[in-house]
């Protein structure tokens, strides 16, 4: 259950100003695809709603929690996936699961943990350092987070980045299993097609402001 | 969770550390390398090295030390690992613990092999001494380490933050050392050593109690 409530939030980079004035709300279960122009701001909105970025000016809450004030109780209902995967190279994945788990409070056994490395198709690999890793399996070790955290809302930067043709199906199926358990995406991507299957929200960012558009179909229900 | 939180992050520093024998080695290395260049140098006798130890140890130390330093936030700058750390729900306190420890681990484990290393290569033959100086070193270790992580990440981003590191750690670190020094000096050769280690454990308790507060503070965007 995430309910993301975010009103006029600005964020400048030194004079150069990003947004100004985003507001943003959504409810459970749904999927928000943000586009936009290169340097329109949509990593920097998915980073200060993962709270990376404290804003300027605005609010935002989720589920309640006001950013500025509650943001560790804030980030333990969140997964954020960026460009950067935040992987450590001399860990194994299953040591980076671990890793990640322990610092939300999450005690997942290990058989867990490996059935969530091999469920992003990585259980040929799961005793090996992370280091030796293309591009592609840390994105989906990356991803793999979302199993044991089962979070409320889900911020993705350019999902599938990184991914052959079978990985972006194998995402899709995921984030729709996702979406179906109540969740909610927040993702920014430049490839409308590649997300379409999810019938996203579409918002556009422009000179900083997010602009909705049309929605596309509704997903189908299983 | 806390305690849990703060033991994964110093635990994956050290596997970091063991796995790539990286800042392990080069400490123990160079820990090495300064005591025998002090030995060569000095040659003391029995005597002049009761009064030598303290303060060849503590620089040793010191400049070892420095060397874990300036790689404690290496790992972190792997693939926004540093951001991951920061967007993790732990208190920016239990980061820092987490990081703290990892550093006072290695530390410790070269002073370990640095001290009875010192007494073999300086003939001091005061062994009945050695696991008191282990406790003013371990003492001195809380502190030093403490400072040093949070220096060391207000210097991360820093072109040349090995020499930013140390030219802020040095004065800062000073009275603890001093008191360090002392408190050894009179652990060898008998004197008062009491009021030396209460200025160490006021030092210590000051370092760890704003440490904490202040990464917190600085890695606040």
């Amino acid at each position: 259950m995430a309910r993301i409530h975010a009103e006029g939030i600005h964020y400048a980079f030194g004079r150069q100003k990003v947004l100004r004035g985003v507001d943003l709300a959504s409810a459970d279960g749904e999927c928000i695809a943000l586009y936009g122009a290169n340097g329109s701001g949509k990593s920097t909105l998915l980073t200060i709603l993962a709270t990376g970025y404290r804003p300027q000016r605005g609010s935002y809450r989720l589920d309640g929690l006001l950013a500025s004030e509650e943001g560790s109780e804030l980030r333990r209902r969140l997964v954020y996936v960026g460009h950067h995967t935040h992987l450590y190279g001399h860990l194994t994945p299953v040591e980076n699961l671990r890793f990640f788990c322990d610092l939300r409070g999450l005690r997942p056994t290990t058989e867990a943990l490996r059935e969530a490395v091999a469920a992003v198709g990585l259980a040929l690999h799961a005793e090996r350092p992370v280091r030796g890793f293309s591009a592609g399996m840390r994105k989906r070790l990356a991803l793999s987070r979302i199993l044991p955290a089962k979070p409320a809302l889900l911020l993705l930067d350019e999902p599938y980045s990184a991914l052959d043709h079978a990985g972006v199906s194998w995402l899709n199926d995921l984030l729709g299993g996702y979406l179906r358990g109540g969740g909610t995406i927040i993702l920014a991507s430049h490839d409308p097609e590649r997300v379409a299957p999810l019938s996203p929200q579409i918002r556009r960012l422009e000179e900083g402001r997010l602009i909705a558009e049309q929605t596309t179909a509704p997903r189908e229900t299983p | 969770m806390m305690f849990i939180a703060a033991y994964r992050i110093a635990w994956k520093d050290m596997m970091g550390d063991f796995r790539r024998r990286a800042t392990l080695s080069s400490m123990l290395f160079f820990a090495v390398a300064v005591l025998v260049i002090f030995q060569a140098a000095f040659d003391p006798d029995r005597a002049e090295a009761r009064r030598l130890l303290p303060g060849l140890l503590w620089v040793t130390i010191l400049f070892t030390s420095l060397v874990g330093l300036g790689r404690v936030f290496q790992a972190e700058e792997e693939d926004g690992a540093f951001e991951g750390l920061l967007l993790a729900p732990a208190p920016r306190g239990v980061i820092f613990l987490g990081k703290w420890l990892g550093n006072l681990v290695l530390t410790l484990i070269v002073e370990a092999g640095l001290l009875p290393l010192a007494f073999i290569l300086f003939n001091v033959e005061a062994w009945d001494a050695f696991f008191p100086l282990l406790g003013i070193l371990v003492l001195g270790t809380l502190g030093l380490t403490a400072l040093g992580v949070l220096l060391a990440v207000m210097t991360q981003a820093a072109r040349s933050r090995e020499t930013l590191l140390a030219l802020l750690l040095l004065p800062l670190v000073a009275p603890l050392l001093i008191a360090g020094v002392q408190a050894a000096s009179a652990l060898l050769q008998g004197g008062e050593i009491g009021d030396w280690l209460r200025l160490m454990v006021i030092f210590d308790i000051v370092y760890l109690a704003l440490a904490p507060w202040a990464f917190g503070w600085l890695v606040e965007e």
